[in-house]
């Protein structure tokens, strides 16, 4: 893939004309990242047109000397659920945060190597990287509702550093909250404590948050470990009709999730890949001995 | 970081293969005595082999419900997932090639205490009876050992048994004008197309050690298609 020219990019600061988008300013002016309420339609087109495209190129990450990944090079399709499958340490939750640049945040932490999103390459100096967190989503293994908001500022906490109106945030809450599949639960208590509600619902909550500034890329790292089942299963399923709209790639130590959500599963060990297919095969048939032997349980 | 996991669940899979394919053991020996009961017209041992088909569907209950909650509780996967996959197949197998001797041992007290007999087709069917024996074995160690080639083989084995069943088919054609003597013909005749169907269940569990070992089913022959 060709890389974009940097400057015609929204998530550039320095050499992008436009000011911070205009919430009023409609679909066609906004920018990819905060995209209009209200025009699913126009959505869905952008999403045929293969946005939210990720591609990792030769990508090392270091934490001090500990080369946690090592040359690893993968795309993730256009709003298609990847899984990250692999033993503890073997680097997975590392690379998932170099896309969305967290793991540079850790001391000592640095990585080498391209991730672009749709062709544009996230580790360029002129990159503005509250953008690069807008436009690639996160979902932890431990909900993380900001402890003081309300179920609405929750929310809508991203939007509004943009800028947004009353109206639109009141707009783009709900629609984040539909999309998260929490809404009816919740609409009668928008402006209970984030943290009142139960474990499954903090974590659709945080989904909801993630996807309110229009992320094109939603990473998630081990989102149900802490949840019982019948809330794992929401948020499953829940991955499965975002994936329309937004690029998935889950961290999953449960391998039965990965063979339940994804389409395509990436098997890591020591921090390099080991193997990727669609997930069909990599449970019946993988290619590798070490992925068979992985999933089997053989080792782990 | 290779630590040894699941020893437990890995020792029962292989305990019920082990004990699955055993079940190809059964059916040889139920196979062995149904052919001693054809050649000399033996009405008591047949009715032993009818009695003693209750082990072989006992054998194959027994484990089908055994990997069943291997399935349910241990989310096997990969190679394992195929082997069990596989192993639910043979199984069926098994329990239909014990029922296929049922079918024979039942037609022996048809054909009455001195029946008329046809030495050439009485041989004819003892040879496809321990052609078949061989098949039988030879699917179970392709089976152990995963030996695909082993598995083709059974193919060019089976060719063998339908050779015969041919043959029989036309000394029954020229029997002659008595009606015990035609009647015996046709009963033999149900006896060998019986022999005919065990081989090739032999072959379906050839077909099943390809799937374990490349992933991919694919009959050896397709009866339907037979130049496709």
């Amino acid at each position: 893939m060709d890389s974009r020219d940097p400057t015609e990019s929204p998530i550039m600061t320095e050499q992008n004309p436009e000011p911070q988008a205009d919430p009023r300013t409609g679909p066609d002016q906004s920018p990819p990242m905060v995209s209009a309420v209200g025009e699913p339609a126009a959505k869905q087109q952008r999403r045929s047109r293969e946005i939210g495209h990720v591609e990792l190129q030769s990508l090392n990450a270091y934490y001090g000397s500990n080369h946690a990944v090592r040359d690893l090079s993968l795309d993730f399709d256009s709003a298609k659920v990847t899984a990250i499958i692999g033993p503890s340490g073997c680097g997975k939750s590392t690379m998932v945060r170099c896309i969305n640049r967290m793991h540079e945040e850790i001391a000592g932490a640095r990585s080498e190597g391209k991730v672009l999103l749709d062709g544009l390459d996230l580790y360029d100096p002129q990159i503005d990287i509250v953008a690069v967190r807008r436009a690639v989503g996160m979902v932890f293994q431990k909900p993380n509702p900001f402890p003081t908001m309300s179920v609405f500022d929750n929310v809508t906490a991203g939007l509004r550093l943009t800028g947004a109106s009353r109206s639109e945030l009141e707009d783009r809450g709900r629609e984040a909250l539909v999309g998260a599949g929490l809404w009816e639960e919740v609409k009668d208590r928008l402006k209970a404590p984030g943290v009142s509600l139960s474990g499954g619902q903090q974590q659709r909550l945080c989904i909801a948050r993630a996807l309110a500034v229009d992320p094109e890329v939603l990473l998630m790292d081990e989102p149900c470990s802490a949840l019982d089942p019948v809330a794992t299963l929401r948020i499953e399923e829940l991955i499965g009709e975002l994936k329309e709209r937004v690029t998935i790639v889950i961290v999953t130590h449960n391998m039965q999730q990965a063979a339940r959500v994804a389409d395509t599963t990436v098997f890591m060990l020591s921090g390099e890949l080991v193997e990727v297919g669609p997930t069909d095969r990599v449970f019946t048939n993988p290619d590798d001995d070490r992925t068979e032997q992985y999933v089997t349980g053989k080792f782990g | 970081m290779a630590v040894e996991t699941r020893s437990q669940y890995q020792e029962e899979l292989e305990r019920l293969e082990a004990s699955g394919l055993g079940g190809l053991d059964l059916v040889n020996g139920s196979l062995d005595r149904t052919l001693e009961a054809v050649e000399h017209q033996d009405v008591e041992l047949a009715a032993l082999v009818i009695a003693d088909d209750d082990r072989i569907d006992g054998r194959y209950l027994e484990v089908h419900q055994s990997l069943i909650t291997l399935l349910a509780t241990q989310s096997p996967v990969a190679t394992d997932l195929r082997l069990i996959s596989a192993l639910l197949h043979v199984l069926k197998n098994v329990e239909r090639m014990g029922d296929q001797c049922v079918n024979i041992c039942k037609m022996i007290p048809l054909t009455g205490n001195e029946p008329p007999a046809d030495e050439g087709m009485v041989k004819l069917i003892l040879d496809m009876g321990r052609q078949t024996h061989t098949l039988i074995s030879q699917s179970k160690r392709a089976f152990e050992d995963r030996n695909v080639e082993l598995a083709r083989d059974l193919v060019r084995q089976d060719d063998v048994v339908d050779n015969l069943n041919r043959e029989c088919f036309g000394l029954a054609l020229e029997i002659g004008d008595d009606p015990d003597r035609r009647e015996w013909a046709m009963t033999m005749l149900l006896a060998a197309r019986a022999i005919e169907r065990i081989a090739d269940n032999a072959v379906d569990i050839g077909e099943q050690v390809a799937f374990v070992v490349t992933g991919l089913f694919k009959e050896f022959e397709d009866a339907s298609h037979p130049n496709g």
